[in-house]
């Protein structure tokens, strides 16, 4: 797939070259002969000629002694598989991270707006998170729950307690594949049926069951699935009934009467989709699809891998902002700040079924991804980042829309807090996705100091998910960068 | 691992007539037990005292325990042990007192608990970059996965990373099937191979499988030398497989998966000859075959580095979890690039897959057991064990059978020796009081009557000799 994924990428690179008449000069250090213009300065035109300054950030990382970038893509290409893809056409060696910057080999600084995609939630090295994991790692890395340790049961306890409802049982596992997975099993077991629905465009793991759950061809192996049925996504930019979620949720009850037996085991979503391109459901869409469910019989599943712990500003959990309560909510990437950890959190009348038989994990739970896990969840109640996650991010929000303004590709900024999706478009009114400009702006980006990520089946979307510690001032330094870029195609 | 509830209601009625006895004994230091020959056994000295515990108490832990967690989640012992703090072979509960582990976590802890070259590793990489992805570049995968492919045979040099076994084998099984394009997969009875959709199918044992779809896994019969009905005849067991292809399938099929040793079956080695018939069957059929490494990779058969490599195979593919990293969640799937290339009809991607913290835990384990000559101390402490134990075995009717390799061994416990029917209560009982004498063992078998004993590959002979002293001292109390 890289070396497909390449040469698509080269030859739309080479196609927009040769539409925009584009001159490559690579940009150096944002400090090198420019006059000291502050970043956040509202004149428009000065963005235009003069590359935006990173926000200064008193840290040094630590010289380094490593193989070179080019040493390590040979060893990749030689040991892990044509499959494993990277961004950038020169990929970026990165060695070191500090909050919401990332170091490359030669200690260059770079905005990391994507945070390893959704994952470092409190910051690269978090102080706090480093202290847990470090003393913990000293005293007990691992011994499994066939013995007690507190650990786990002080991190169940603490997430247990930023649930509402009756969801209070909670299962530790190794990824959100891994949650999704036993959400799954647990949906099927509770309910006796083997029917699952989840929407088109969503991600929900890359494992062989998950795939099915997963709506995206790119991701999905031609592998059977079993009893999983894709719906209509309630996408208000690209969606046929834009954001009228009622339309949207027949379909679901339609999916029902007509695809199944009229019973289901369940229902998964994420409440703003993450690699499907910062999709946001349409308001009030899961209201109705969660009763359309509870009436088949099934359960309601939250996928909270991405939109968890804060990141949408509003409510500490994506599925709040829709104003339901799930009967299952899976969790991954930003529980443990880049640990390998992930969660199950459902209600013990649920959980009882699973004591039909021994499921077990090995790793899930550890000692060391607890503390992290709980280390995490008193950082981010500590430093506010959710109220913060709201504030930067309508800031951000509100950037970009003065953006859109000005310029044409931009065809729709949404999401919500730090979880933003920017689609790029080569047509205002057709939607036509701008894949070309998409990458060479992506490109751009970096060479700028701005890591973002990128998602839609299309790749046409820009998506900014920055540690929940970025500032207004990163935020500007992003929305100058992207400005300024726009402004050069 | 059997249900408790019933034993438990027997087992308590047995430990009562125990204590009676236990009230005779006059006061001794809290580890060891004084009895009427007068000889106890011993705990090796260890040069470490852990910081003093301030955390909750077992029972707080074990009240939220039963309020936020799996109402299905267990622990061993009829009063659980409270485990915080580690140091090589040894364990310490919240009382300091210290344990010998002969169970390593379920055989993940390898190198030792906390060794000070693996935490350094963690520590400082953790410092630096904890995560980041694949999307960019970082030296400590590409470093992890060279050194990991160097350790394997024939063309299997294309590594990818997981977070657990249960990931490696699902990752295997896919590939599998893609590559083939047959769906039909050939696993062992008795086996594990983790607890996903896919996993649970090839794992065989009922008390692991839930009632849920669980499609193109066949079952073949275990070749057991020890309860299986051919004996230690490999080959008889292989037709089974044959059979299972040409009456069960289309005659093609994705795969077979096995372990070298069943850990959570029982520590039970297949039967010699078997794998290399199997495999030759499998090929014949166009299936790939798969070793699945999680417990008897990484030099605990002190014999050879993998466990397939004792029966003078080469998969195609080989999953790895549990010691790779001493503790660390990280999983692992080798192949050859042909195989490999399968994956690049779309795009796989595993998040924190060869995040830079876990494989520079993996790199310095690989390091830790070259430097440290781990797999031979495997291999001669592992025998000097086994020898002990079989000639405890000799002493005693309840022991039917002692098996494994190198630091991967079992103990069958049987209430009569030709019936081979397991001795479930005792196994209970003695692994309880091993537990108060200082030895920690697993439980493991379809009948849940067989000790499992995979300590860290540093154990010591003079830990060997107190492991079987203890066992002897409490079998010849019952």
């Amino acid at each position: 797939m890289a070396m497909l994924q390449r040469r698509i990428l080269k030859s739309t690179l080479e196609e927009a070259k040769a539409r925009f008449n584009f001159n490559w000069y690579p940009i150096l250090s944002p400090c090198a002969s420019f006059s000291t213009l502050p970043s956040s300065s509202t004149t428009a035109t000065a963005h235009d000629h003069v590359p935006p300054h990173l926000p200064p950030f008193d840290y040094q990382p630590k010289p380094y002694n490593g193989p070179s970038a080019d040493e390590i893509l040979a060893k990749r290409k030689r040991f892990l598989g044509p499959s494993l893809f990277y961004y950038y056409q020169k990929p970026l060696n990165i060695v070191e991270g500090k909050m919401q910057y990332l170091y490359d080999e030669s200690g260059r600084r770079y905005l990391d707006a994507f945070a390893g995609i959704v994952t470092v939630s409190c910051g690269h090295c978090h102080p706090e998170i480093l202290n847990a994991i470090v003393e913990q790692s000293k005293l007990l890395q691992h011994a499994t729950t066939i013995y007690l340790h507190h650990a786990i049961a002080d991190f169940a306890e603490a997430l247990a307690f930023k649930m509402p409802g009756n969801l209070k049982v909670v299962y530790f596992v190794n990824s959100g594949s891994e949650a999704n997975e036993l959400a799954m099993l647990m949906a099927r077991l509770y309910t006796g049926s083997l029917g699952m629905i989840s929407l088109r465009n969503a991600y929900h793991g890359g494992s062989s069951s998950t795939i099915g759950l997963t709506a995206l061809n790119t991701w999905k192996y031609p592998i059977p699935e079993g009893e999983i049925h894709h719906v209509m996504n309630p996408d208000p930019f690209r969606g046929v009934f834009g954001s009228d979620a009622t339309r949207y949720a027949k379909e679901v009850q339609d999916h029902i009467e007509y695809g199944t037996s009229g019973k289901v085991a369940g229902f998964i979503a994420e409440t703003i989709q993450g690699v499907g391109g910062a999709v946001e459901l349409a308001p009030g869409y899961l209201k109705q699809v969660y009763d359309i469910v509870r009436k088949a019989g099934g359960v309601c599943i939250a996928d909270e891998v991405q939109t968890g712990f804060g990141r949408t500003g509003s409510h500490y959990w994506g599925f709040e902002t829709q104003g339901v309560i799930p009967d299952i909510v899976t969790m991954a990437k930003g529980i443990g700040n880049g640990l390998p950890l992930g969660a199950v959190v459902t209600t013990p009348e649920i959980a009882s079924v699973m004591a039909q038989k021994i499921q077990f994990n090995t790793f899930g739970g550890n000692p060391v991804c607890s503390a992290g896990g709980l280390a995490v969840l008193r950082v981010i109640d500590k430093e506010k980042r959710q109220a913060h996650c709201a504030d930067v991010g309508s800031h951000l929000i509100g950037r970009l829309r003065s953006l859109q303004d000005k310029h044409d590709i931009i065809g729709d900024v949404r999401g919500r807090g730090l979880m933003v999706g920017i689609e790029l478009v080569t047509d205002r009114k057709e939607k036509t996705p701008a894949k070309a400009e998409t990458a060479i702006l992506f490109e751009k980006m970096r060479e700028l100091g701005v890591l973002v990520g990128k998602g839609g089946l299309h790749g046409n979307v820009f998506r900014i998910k920055p540690p929940m510690c970025f500032s207004k001032d990163d935020a500007d330094f992003l929305v100058d960068a992207l400005d300024y870029a726009m402004s050069k195609l | 691992m059997q249900r408790f509830t019933p034993a438990r209601r027997l087992f308590s009625e047995f430990k009562c007539s125990l204590r009676r006895q236990r009230r005779c004994f006059s006061q001794v230091a809290p580890n060891v037990i004084d009895n009427n020959d007068g000889f106890v056994p011993k705990m090796p000295s260890f040069d470490y005292s852990p910081p003093p515990y301030t955390g909750p108490s077992a029972d707080e832990i074990l009240s939220k325990r039963k309020e936020y967690l799996s109402p299905a989640m267990f622990t061993l012992y009829s009063k659980p042990l409270n485990i915080v703090d580690g140091r090589m072979q040894y364990l310490f509960d919240d009382k300091g007192r210290r344990y010998l582990d002969a169970f390593g976590g379920i055989a993940t802890v390898c190198c030792g608990h906390c060794h000070p070259d693996v935490v350094e590793a963690i520590v400082n990489q953790t410092k630096r970059l904890q995560h980041s992805t694949i999307l960019y570049l970082n030296h400590a995968i590409a470093d992890f996965a060279e050194a990991l492919a160097n350790k394997l045979p024939g063309n299997l040099k294309v590594v990818f990373f997981t977070n657990s076994g249960t990931e490696a084998n699902e990752l295997a099984m896919m590939i599998a099937r893609l590559y083939t394009g047959c769906h039909d997969i050939i696993s062992v009875r008795n086996a594990y191979h983790g607890n996903a959709s896919g996993t649970m199918g090839a794992t065989a044992q009922s008390i692991w499988k839930f009632n849920v779809i669980q499609s193109g896994v066949h079952h073949a019969v275990n070749p057991d030398p020890y309860r299986g009905v051919f004996g230690s005849d490999g080959e008889k067991y292989a037709r089974d497989v044959e059979d299972l292809i040409q009456f069960g399938t289309s005659g093609n099929i994705a795969g077979f998966v096995s372990e070298a040793i069943q850990g959570v079956g029982g520590i039970i080695e297949l039967a010699p000859g078997y794998l290399p018939a199997v495999y030759s069957t499998i090929k014949k059929a166009g299936g790939l075959c798969i070793a699945d490494e999680v417990q008897a990779g990484f030099a605990r058969t002190g014999s050879h580095f993998w466990g397939f490599e004792n029966h003078g195979v080469v998969p195609d593919i080989v999953t790895m979890a549990k010691g790779i990293g001493n503790g660390i969640p990280l999983g692992a799937v080798v192949t050859t690039p042909e195989i490999a290339a399968v994956l690049t009809r779309r795009s796989y991607f595993n998040t924190f897959g060869g995040n830079p913290v876990c494989t520079a835990a993996g790199l310095a384990v690989l390091k830790v057991i070259e430097k440290e000559k781990l797999q031979e101390n495997a291999l001669v402490v592992g025998t000097y064990l086994k020898e002990r134990l079989t000639a405890l075995k000799d002493k005693y009717e309840l022991i039917g059978d002692v098996r494994g390799r190198g630091l991967m061994l079992g103990v069958e416990l049987v209430s009569d020796q030709k019936l081979k029917t397991p001795a479930k209560l005792e196994t209970l009982h003695i692994m309880d009081q091993m537990k108060e004498m200082g030895v920690l063992v697993g439980k493991g078998g379809f009948y849940g009557n067989v000790f499992r004993i995979t300590p860290p590959l540093c154990f010591t002979k003079e830990d060997a000799d107190f492991l079987v002293d203890a066992m002897d001292h409490i079998i010849a109390r019952i």
